[in-house]
């Protein structure tokens, strides 16, 4: 018989909250109003500029990433902008052709580089791992410190490097063009990339020992929350991956500086050696994007929708199969660059397999809303826009990885549709749902219901309406990077360019309801989704060192359905019941099937 | 000899053998096309599955003052097994019949490697060899129904050399030889693109593919093409005095006509009331010209350009300073050569009248950039439009 919680102020048996959801740990109790407005939490604990800028907690960070990416999304947006603007009419509208190249490669390196890589690994990844595995911090908190000024310094190069003149080669600097023929700032944004990939090794390291050794007692890996799944999966890759990109990045600048003959014939180097090395880290890169995204969705979906995940197993390890195979595709790239034949048909096989796992997540969503009780605030609002998007950012995909069609679809507008529709309706949209779904716990703050809901769909008829038509110019025909393009192609970009404004509305919205929101939005209580993971166990914002002592999780994480006796009163009273007793709670089998 | 669907405005010319085909079963299944469709719909089935049972939940389960109580379930191993054989299936169909359509791209047959051109990618141009030994720069003509091979290297950076009516494209790589093969079947004139980025002019990387049919062909090879199609320019119309071998002067001529030159610029007809508005340009070649300044000028090409790009500097005399500049917007360097070397075959009597126009040739007129008509007037093309 439990006698009294940890929480219970006078020490009396606790009465029972009357929950119908059964959240993965005793929940801490909401502070009064009074109490709100005077409990020092991780933002007002220290308020000092030294406080930040030698901070090592991991929320403290996350903010700031979330600082830093939100700006440079700001500078890859504005170049896009530059570029869908200047292809309303074939001849190129506003832009010279040199500054049409140096737009589209801000917007690619920028985009990539500096916010879709970074994005949710350095601002949920850093924020809620901690907080969801019922851990005080990352397992090394100066290191992550190191990982985001790293990123920053890196950043600097990006900056530098436009400032300056701007890079022309595109985001995949393929030699020799890279290293021979452009005369712009190779070697800054290479040192850029190079810098930046060292942050993204740290945090990966980082969130890999602080899942393996910092989760709670009774946090088994079958009660992880699969957000958190989808972050070991991409820290692996960040891991593995990003050094194959940083020796590639040594390579450039070596043949750049020093003439030495790697990738260009001309020096007796081979430019497909470029390629096979750079896609090696860049093709697994697009799932360090897609990964946590899809993480994100797991738990917005199963909060908005009341119910468990379908298939908790299917879905995890889905996401550890992506990890693994997607380091064994990248060849589906250079069908037609001359890469063997045998080669190519190994890459084609090995693409159809990775595509499954993404397959079996988006049946499972889909699966997963069977039976509940949705309601549509704006995250799930996002999260719903996501499985759209990604279903046909996913199905066009394996027209790109057939070898037959990849002939004609290769290097055209139909691979901007697709991984568009990937990237941004995917990975942006999870972003905007995470964003929205944790803010109040980031903040303590809630933002408009009205104006975020708006957003969220001027966001996803701009997206769908953008980029759709470039899937039928692309088959038309019409290569990417293009600035002048046959007169028969403009009603498309017309079209494209128009939807492309009204995207850039529904980006700009979210800062306006969510910076009032910290002003003047109401207070979000601990829990305002009622979501059952450990964050939202506690105060919103939470504490300096999130919990007040180490949680004890007895279930797994979307215990929304409410099963006959199960939940966390009895748990706390001590009674178990049916099947789910405390033995069997304990191995973890209260999630999967 | 080919049937060929009919391809919507919105879709790309299906113009070689690989892109579609329907002279045998074979054929029509291996080419691009009918892979392409096959996989759109499969995956809008696909797709539309999803999205059904989507919609379907959303308004279902949409939360409500009666629906209240969500369900507690966990998953199915039987639907994941499910869920993860099918979706496999259909990819490793893609795969398989992917890899055959592939194989029919790259495979290479014997009639194609005997005709041989040679592709070089500079930047920002296609160098293009003909198997007979004529070069020309980002324009490569092809016969109907006769099968080539297209090889290609690079000097420099990468390129692509992609002609998406045959739906065929592949990377110009510096150092090494790679190639397509193509067997047109509809006749034409189509787009060539770089599609691997290469630099400033990327964009401009581009020309033309043009499909003849055998007997045009023919005359192309024997050098008589242009005149041939200088004889269907003006079939039906009057024919004019000059040149008509599609020679600089030819292209020349119709130039003249199109920018309107002979305007003012003419020979009284005999039922015109008209006088002309400035000097006749018979024997202007190498005379000496007098201008309204007092000056005495030779009628070199020097003087003909400063004439048409800036006239009112060097007015004839008893002529007024009406004409306008000629930019080079208006009239390239190209063609200004070509302008020239028409003023200067002009006999007396060939200066055309105040009204003689360029007949429209069925396709399509003549842009004056190109001074060149569509290859084949009197069958439009069809799908991609000359730019």
């Amino acid at each position: 018989m439990a006698t009294a919680t940890p929480h219970s102020p006078t020490g009396a048996p606790v009465d029972p909250p009357k929950l119908d959801y059964t959240p993965q740990a005793i929940p801490l109790p909401e502070p009064t109003p009074a109490e709100d407005r005077t409990r020092k939490h991780y933002l007002n604990h220290d308020t000092s500029l030294l406080g930040w800028i030698f901070t090592v907690d991991h929320k403290r960070i996350g903010l700031m990433y979330l600082v830093g990416v939100s700006l440079f999304f700001v500078a890859g947006a504005i170049a896009v902008g530059l570029v869908r603007t200047n292809l309303i009419t074939p001849t190129g509208a506003i832009l010279e052709l040199d500054q049409y190249n140096k737009a589209f490669t801000a917007h690619g390196t920028i985009m990539l580089f500096l916010f879709l890589i970074p994005v949710i690994p350095g601002v949920l990844g850093n924020y809620l791992v901690p907080l969801m595995i019922g851990a005080k911090d990352m397992a090394f908190p100066k290191l992550n410190l190191a990982s985001f000024y790293v990123w920053a310094f890196g950043a600097l190069f990006f900056m530098y490097q436009l400032l300056v003149g701007g890079l022309d080669t595109g985001w995949t600097l393929y030699p020799p063009y890279s290293t021979k023929y452009s005369h712009t700032n190779v070697l800054y944004a290479g040192l850029g990339i190079f810098i930046t990939g060292f942050s993204s090794i740290l945090t990966g390291i980082n969130i890999i020992a602080t899942i393996h050794k910092m989760r709670c007692p009774g946090m088994t890996w079958g009660r992880l929350p699969l957000f958190v799944w989808a972050m070991y999966a991409t820290s692996v890759i960040q891991l593995l991956g990003t050094p194959v990109l940083a020796v590639t990045v040594v390579m450039t600048a070596v043949e750049k500086l020093f003439g030495v003959g790697i990738f260009d014939p001309k020096l007796g180097g081979d430019p497909l050696l470029f390629q096979h090395m750079f896609w090696f880290y860049s093709h697994p890169a697009v799932y360090i994007m897609i990964l946590p995204g899809m993480g994100v969705i797991n738990e917005v979906l199963t909060c908005f929708s009341r119910k468990n995940i379908f298939g908790y197993a299917a879905v995890a390890w889905s996401s550890v199969g992506i990890a693994v195979v997607g380091f064994l595709v990248w060849g589906h790239h250079m069908f037609l660059a001359g890469q063997g034949y045998y080669l190519a048909m190994v890459f084609a096989f090995l693409t159809m397999l990775v595509a499954v796992p993404s397959a079996i997540k988006v049946f499972n969503w889909t699966a997963t809303l069977y039976g509940g009780v949705i309601s549509y605030q704006a995250p799930m609002i996002f999260a719903i826009g996501f499985i759209v998007l990604f279903t046909i950012g996913g199905l066009t995909g394996l027209f790109l990885g057939t070898m037959g069609t990849d002939i004609h679809l290769h290097d055209t507008y139909f691979v901007i549709a697709h991984f568009h529709y990937t990237m941004v309706g995917g990975m942006m949209f999870a972003w905007q749902a995470g964003l929205h779904f944790w803010w109040p716990k980031m903040t303590g703050r809630m933002y408009s219901d009205f104006w975020s809901r708006l957003a969220a769909i001027v966001m996803l008829v701009g997206f769908a309406l953008t980029f759709l038509p470039q899937f039928v110019v692309g088959y038309m025909g019409m290569p990417r990077r293009y600035p002048n393009y046959p007169d028969e192609y403009q009603l498309y970009n017309v079209m494209s360019t128009a939807a492309a404004y009204i995207q850039g509305i529904g980006y700009a919205m979210p800062v306006f309801y969510l910076t009032a929101s910290l002003f003047f939005g109401k207070r979000a209580g601990n829990n305002p989704y009622k979501a059952t993971g450990l964050e939202w166990m506690v105060p919103s914002p939470p504490d300096a060192h999130n919990f007040p002592a180490t949680p004890t999780v007895y279930f797994g994480p979307y215990e929304y359905g409410v099963p006959d006796g199960l939940s966390i009163v009895d748990k706390m009273n001590g009674h178990t019941n049916g099947v789910h007793t405390n033995g069997a709670a304990k191995q973890g089998v209260t999630s999967g099937s | 000899m080919y049937a060929v669907m009919d391809t919507p405005p919105f879709l790309p010319p299906q113009a070689s053998e690989f892109a579609f085909s329907d002279a045998s079963i074979e054929s029509m299944v291996l080419s691009y096309d009918s892979l392409f469709w096959y996989m759109v719909v499969v995956t809008s089935i696909g797709g539309l599955a999803v999205y059904a049972l989507l919609t379907y939940c959303c308004f279902r389960f949409a939360k409500s003052d009666t629906h209240t109580k969500p369900l507690r379930i966990l998953g199915s191993n039987k639907l994941e097994v499910i869920w993860t054989l099918s979706p496999l299936l259909f990819f490793l169909s893609f795969f398989v019949y992917g890899a055959r359509v592939w194989d029919k791209a790259i495979s290479i047959p014997k009639e194609a490697a005997e005709q041989e051109y040679m592709v070089v990618g500079k930047q920002w141009m296609w160098k293009v060899q003909d198997p007979d030994g004529r070069r020309h720069i980002n324009e490569i003509t092809l016969c109907q129904g006769v099968a080539v091979k297209v090889t290609g290297t690079s000097e420099d950076v990468i390129h692509d050399f992609g002609v998406p009516a045959f739906r065929s494209k592949f990377d110009v790589v510096p150092g090494r030889y790679t190639a397509a093969w193509y067997k047109p079947t509809l006749v034409g004139q189509y787009h060539l693109f770089c599609d691997q980025y290469c630099g400033m002019g990327h964009s401009q990387m581009v020309g033309k593919v043009n499909v003849l049919s055998p007997e045009d062909f023919q005359q192309y090879k024997d050098g008589l093409y242009r005149t041939a199609q200088a004889q269907r320019t003006w079939a039906g119309g009057q024919m004019p005095k000059g040149p008509l071998d599609g020679s600089p002067a030819w292209q020349g001529m119709i130039l003249f006509r199109k920018l309107q030159c002979n305007g003012c610029h003419f020979t009284q007809a005999a039922d015109d009331p008209t006088p002309p508005k400035a000097p006749s340009l018979e024997n202007l070649w190498m005379s000496k010209r007098e201008l309204n300044d007092g000056r005495t000028v030779l009628g070199d090409r020097d003087y003909i350009r400063n004439a048409i790009r800036n006239p009112a500097l060097q007015v004839r005399s008893g002529w007024k300073a009406i004409m306008p500049a000629y930019h080079s917007g208006l009239a390239t360097e190209e063609d200004i050569n070509n302008l020239t070397a028409y003023i200067r075959s002009l006999k007396p009597g060939d200066l055309p009248n105040r009204v003689e126009r360029t007949p429209t040739p069925i396709g399509g007129a003549p842009k004056a950039s190109q001074g060149e008509p569509n290859p084949k007037p009197e069958q439009p093309m069809k799908k991609e439009g000359d730019k």
